[in-house]
């Protein structure tokens, strides 16, 4: 009797904490902050400071699926002269002059299945900040949208794009 | 239970808990910027094309590679992902065969040597660095000319600059380079143009503008001269002149079932109807070249012996006498196992007589096109080679890609041979039994890593170049050349890149160079080439001619494999996994013979056979197979199975034949992979013969469900029966285009393949033997639709059956409810491991265990098309969207388009009286309509 009482126990709060615990990770998970990305490269001022438009440095939006990222060559064409003495921008430069890539951390992330072209959608007439948020606002880029189906099939049936499958379905 | 215990309980679920939930992954994946921009410049997510030269085997077809950026752990990188023709590509038109589509495992085959290799004391092979053995090189070139010794240099086929650069090479370190070893050397050709006509050459054969083509023991779309070639120009002969076309063979090949009428000749008794073709020539008196001189020499057969000698009945004779006779463009290709017979050399003379009589030397038969052969050598020459290395007086010898020990049986000791050598050096991409003898192995890089260019035939050069950095620590024969000149101080140009452009630019100027970069290829119209008939020898020939004796039953016939070549292309897992067209058998080695043959020695199917002559053995199952003669057994080179290594003195060809085999049951049962389900049509008229729909095929079931609207687009396929040559291309640019993984021998076994597309042969008493391209029929009502429990599969709006994997629950049941067997379950996950995930096609997904999987039409194709239409602001052009299958078949049987585009060719085949569909009367409507055959006596 008093075996089975602690057994019982036992479960309760085992399945108590899980609940606890995914539900914590559920939430991180789709309302995660901003990762720490290895240069703290800040939207806001390009963007709202600058005055930069998207495509500036994301110059194949409307060229193909992905919109890129620039090539540090880019950011060093301003910043040869600009704001040379910041952290961060020497962070940058030591990359530049070691010829050594940066690896940003994706923040929007599809499962492989899925097909989507940001040139689709740019051609036709979709903001940047429908899916992306205000980046203009934002030091460090979150992630402010689910990418889940659901999310993506509402806009369509809105906007009578096409809802076959095999539109985005690979 | 205590408190204590209670207690540590607690802890161990909290922690757990805790640690398990902090495991979810958050997205970490990364993007990787450039520092510099590449030159060429990169759209992600949009393929790059590179033009380059298949260099799977000796034909050299025009390849445009297509290759993706992709990014891996740290790592940006481009990478190929699919090999197909560059379309205006003078040999291959935009095609290519099976073993070029699988040519593309070879560059990500996890089992290629990684590092240059050197032999310890102890016989284990170690890695050392490329300096390493660029010195050892040196040191061993040094000693050996210190103490006079012979160094030889030996390589398959090679040709254009990589020729050139092993010429200065040797000459250069006075080495002495041998004939170029090919098993497929085509002396007997050769040899048999060099003695009628003066030209020690193979001719380029028009067969796209003949109008009658008689072909002898020559496999043509398997591995005679330039397969894809052939194939492509059957295709056209077919089309714009009808071509009539026989095919006389002693065994049976994919060739001879394509051809109209096949014709199954006693072995080695081509002579005889060869004579007889010619006299007949003779006697018509009109038109013939051949003079008299020589005409009266000819023997006259009576056509009992010729119907006794050959085992031909008198009207297939008269048939094919009748047919050569009646057309304007006759031509006669001899080859393969016809040419590698102990007459093989008189066969190839008297078929160059035959073209001459009819004239068609020179125009079908064109020399001033002829293939580059020049130093390719004979058997005969290498045997007499090896002869010659002995210990003290042999130092050096290079292996350029080359395994002499492996094709050539191990009584014969070549291996014992070529080890007296006193340092072998092999220039090899993966190991083989010559690897392993030698003392250096040095890496070759892929030709889809390296700089170079080809040379296929006359007044043709073909580019090599890269389209990836090289996956391992390897190096291109050019620059593995260029850099021991280099330390030995003599520098004949930078690297091999510069050797060859500036090869290209002494040649045709530095203006067209780009071009050439750009196009791949650079064309020229060469001169014309004129031979004469050199008389004398003709006459001579005929003076000497003997008949030859008939062969010692039972007979072994080793028949060249349209998957592995020479037995080159066996280390591709991807051809072993592709079944023989013929049997449907994947994995493993095996004996055809006839069903009579195996009752009389009291053989069933998967015996295992001891097939022994002399010193020779093999150990093959039995498989027992519809269309070969009494007595005679047939097995495919490839892996195991080689050929016996004797050659004919004067052919100087490898002998295909061998006489009085004995046979012996081992006892053992071997379980062979046959694929097919039934070989039979079983009187279901899949292909119905002759052009007729049948009354079966006519009727409609009512459907129960609504009809499927349509609006723009219903995407349909047709597939000319008459056209399709059973080659597998199809097969192997599927498994390519579509991630389709490699399941193996285990699994195929239980009849779990995984191919999307296959090719059904069919034996029929009344129909002979047809190839039936079986794959998802798109059907516009689909069993499989409705019995999904959720919806995985479904009815799209342009046509498409299809299937959505994340939704898929791998309940089989839409497998179980198709009529055409044509879905694929995946039972286990498929593992990708480095380098094979390079070569994943990243616009379709890969998909998991428990899902099930099969033929989109190549939907990612399809996508790219109505994306590009969009940008255009225009809907998608006919023959604008390929799919992979229909853009690698070699006779463009395949058409593929939008059926409600009345203009679209898919839409006038689909009206053709030929047009019918399989197992129409279950009312499946399918999309995929066939165009029935035709044959040659219609």
């Amino acid at each position: 009797m008093r075996r089975s009482l602690v057994l019982a126990t036992i479960s309760c709060y085992a399945s108590i904490f899980s609940i606890i615990f995914l539900s914590i990770g559920y939430y991180n998970y789709y309302h995660d902050g901003p990762p720490i990305q290895p240069i703290a490269f800040s939207h806001r001022i390009h963007v709202a400071k600058v005055g930069l438009p998207c495509n500036f440095c994301h110059v194949y939006a409307d060229k193909s699926k992905n919109a890129g990222i620039p090539h540090i060559q880019k950011c060093m064409d301003c910043h040869r002269a600009v704001a040379v003495e910041k952290p961060e921008i020497k962070k940058l430069t030591s990359y530049w002059e070691q010829r050594k890539p940066i690896e940003w951390i994706k923040i929007y992330k599809l499962p492989d299945h899925v097909y989507f072209s940001h040139k689709r959608h740019i051609k036709k007439g979709v903001e940047c900040s429908q899916c992306h948020g205000e980046v203009q606002v934002m030091d460090r880029v979150r992630r402010v949208r689910t990418l889940k189906m659901g999310w993506c099939v509402r806009c369509h049936r809105v906007n009578d794009a096409p809802t076959d499958c095999l539109t985005c379905h690979k | 239970m205590n408190r204590r215990n209670f207690m540590k309980f607690l802890g161990f679920i909290t922690g757990s808990t805790f640690l398990s939930s902090c495991g979810i992954d958050k997205g970490l994946r990364k993007i990787i910027s450039y520092a510099i921009p590449p030159e060429k410049e990169i759209i992600p997510g949009e393929p790059l094309f590179f033009n380059t030269t298949c260099t799977e085997c000796p034909a050299l077809c025009g390849i445009q590679v297509k290759a993706y950026e992709k990014i891996f752990d740290t790592e940006r990188g481009i990478y190929p992902v699919k090999l197909e023709g560059i379309p205006d590509h003078p040999i291959n038109y935009g095609t290519l065969c099976i073993r070029g589509q699988a040519s593309i495992t070879r560059l990500y085959n996890p089992h290629r040597i990684k590092d240059p290799l050197i032999k310890e004391r102890d016989g284990v092979f170690r890695s050392i660095s490329w300096d390493q053995a660029f010195q050892t090189i040196i040191s061993e070139i040094e000693k050996h000319k210190a103490e006079k010794r012979y160094n030889f240099f030996i390589s398959s086929r090679t040709t254009g600059s990589l020729s050139l650069l092993i010429d200065e090479f040797c000459h250069e370190f006075n080495i002495k380079r041998l004939p170029e070893f090919e098993i497929y050397n085509y002396s007997a050709i050769r040899k048999a143009n060099s003695f009628l006509f003066g030209k020690y050459s193979i001719p380029h054969y028009n067969i796209k503008d003949a109008d009658f083509l008689l072909t002898m023991g020559a496999d043509i779309f398997e591995t005679f001269i330039s397969p894809v070639s052939h194939a492509v120009q059957f295709s056209i002969a077919r089309k714009n002149n009808n071509l009539k076309w026989f095919h006389v063979e002693p065994h049976l090949s994919l060739t001879g079932i394509c051809s109209d009428k096949r014709f199954t000749i006693n072995p080695g008794t081509e002579i005889y109807l060869l004579i007889y073709i010619l006299t007949s020539i003779q006697k018509r008196k009109i038109s013939s070249n051949i003079p008299a001189s020589v005409g009266q020499l000819i023997p006259s057969l009576p056509l009992d012996i010729l119907k006794e000698k050959t085992g031909l009945k008198e009207e297939e004779i008269l048939l094919i006498r009748d047919a050569y006779l009646n057309s304007k463009r006759p031509l006669i290709i001899t080859g393969g196992v016809s040419t590698r017979s102990g007459s093989g050399f008189e066969v190839a003379v008297l078929s160059g007589l035959i073209n001459w009589a009819s004239g068609s030397i020179g125009s079908l038969v064109d020399f001033s096109r002829e293939e580059n052969y020049l130093r390719v050598g004979t058997i005969e020459e290498f045997v007499n080679f090896l002869k010659t290395i002995d210990e003290n007086n042999t130092g050096l010898l290079f292996l350029l890609k080359t395994d002499p020990v492996s094709i050539f049986p191990q009584h014969l000791g070549v291996k014992e041979k070529l080890i007296r050598a006193r340092f072998k050096v092999s220039l090899s991409d993966s190991f083989n039994e010559t690897t392993k003898i030698c003392d250096l192995i040095l890496p070759l890089s892929h030709s889809l890593e390296s700089w170079g260019d080809a040379n296929p035939r006359r007044g043709l050069v073909n580019l090599i170049q890269p389209a990836t950095k090289t996956i391992f620590n390897t190096k291109s024969h050019g620059d593995i050349i260029i850099e021991i000149m280099k330390r030995k101080g003599k520098v004949v140009s930078e690297d091999f890149k510069s050797f060859v452009m500036s090869n290209y630019q002494k040649r045709y100027g530095k203006d067209s160079l780009n071009m050439f970069i750009e196009k791949g290829f650079h064309e020229e119209n060469p001169s014309p080439v004129r031979v004469s008939f050199n008389e004398e020898n003709a006459q001579l020939f005929l003076r000497k001619l003997k008949y030859p004796e008939a062969m010692k039953t039972p007979l072994l016939i080793l028949s060249p494999s349209l998957r592995f070549f020479d037995g080159r292309s066996f280390d591709l897992e991807l051809l072993k996994e592709i079944p023989d067209p013929l049997s449907t058998i994947s994995y493993g080695s095996w004996i055809s013979l006839s069903e009579e043959t195996a009752k009389k020695l009291n053989i069933s199917e998967r015996d295992e056979l001891e097939i022994t002559k002399d010193q020779w053995s093999i150990r093959v199952p039995a498989k027992i197979q519809k269309g070969i003669g009494k007595d005679i057994f047939i097995v495919q080179i490839g892996g195991p199975i080689n050929y016996s290594g004797m050659t004919d003195p004067r052919s100087g060809e490898i002998l295909s034949y061998i006489e009085g085999i004995n046979i012996r049951k081992t006892g053992k049962n071997v379980s062979i992979p046959i694929l097919s389900g039934s070989m039979s049509q079983e009187g279901r008229g899949i292909i119905p013969y002759p052009i007729h729909r049948t009354e079966n095929n006519k009727k409609h079931k009512e459907s129960l469900y609504p009809e499927h609207k349509h609006e723009n687009y219903r995407w349909a396929m047709t597939i000319d029966l008459d056209l399709c040559i059973g080659c597998s291309a199809c097969v192997a640019a599927c498994y390519i285009e579509n991630n389709v993984p490699i399941v193996g021998i285990n699994e195929h076994l239980k009849g779990r393949e995984m191919s999307w597309i296959r090719v059904e042969p069919f034996y029929d008493e009344k129909d002979g033997i047809r190839f039936l391209l079986m794959l998802c029929q798109q059907c516009d009502y689909a069993p499989c639709e409705p019995v999904c429990p959720v919806y995985a599969t479904y009815h799209n709006p342009e046509g498409i059956n299809a299937q959505v994997y994340n939704r898929c629950v791998g309940t089989r049941y839409c497998s179980n409810n198709c009529p055409y067997k044509v879905r694929r379950f995946n039972w286990y996950p498929h593992e990708w491991e480095f380098p094979r995930d390079r070569m994943l096609n990243p616009e379709v997904s890969v998909r998991q265990a428990g899902v099930m999987e099969k033929c989109t039409f190549c939907i990612q194709r399809i996508r790219r098309a109505h994306d590009i239409a969009k940008d255009e602001g225009r809907s998608i052009r006919d023959g604008e969207v390929m799919p992979a299958c229909a853009q690698t078949c070699p006779t463009r049987a395949i058409t593929f388009g939008n059926i409600l585009d009345k203009n679209s060719s898919v839409y006038k085949l689909s009206k053709s009286d030929r047009s019918y569909r399989i197992f129409e009367q279950l009312g499946t409507e399918p999309s995929i309509y066939y165009l029935g055959k035709r044959r040659g006596d219609e």
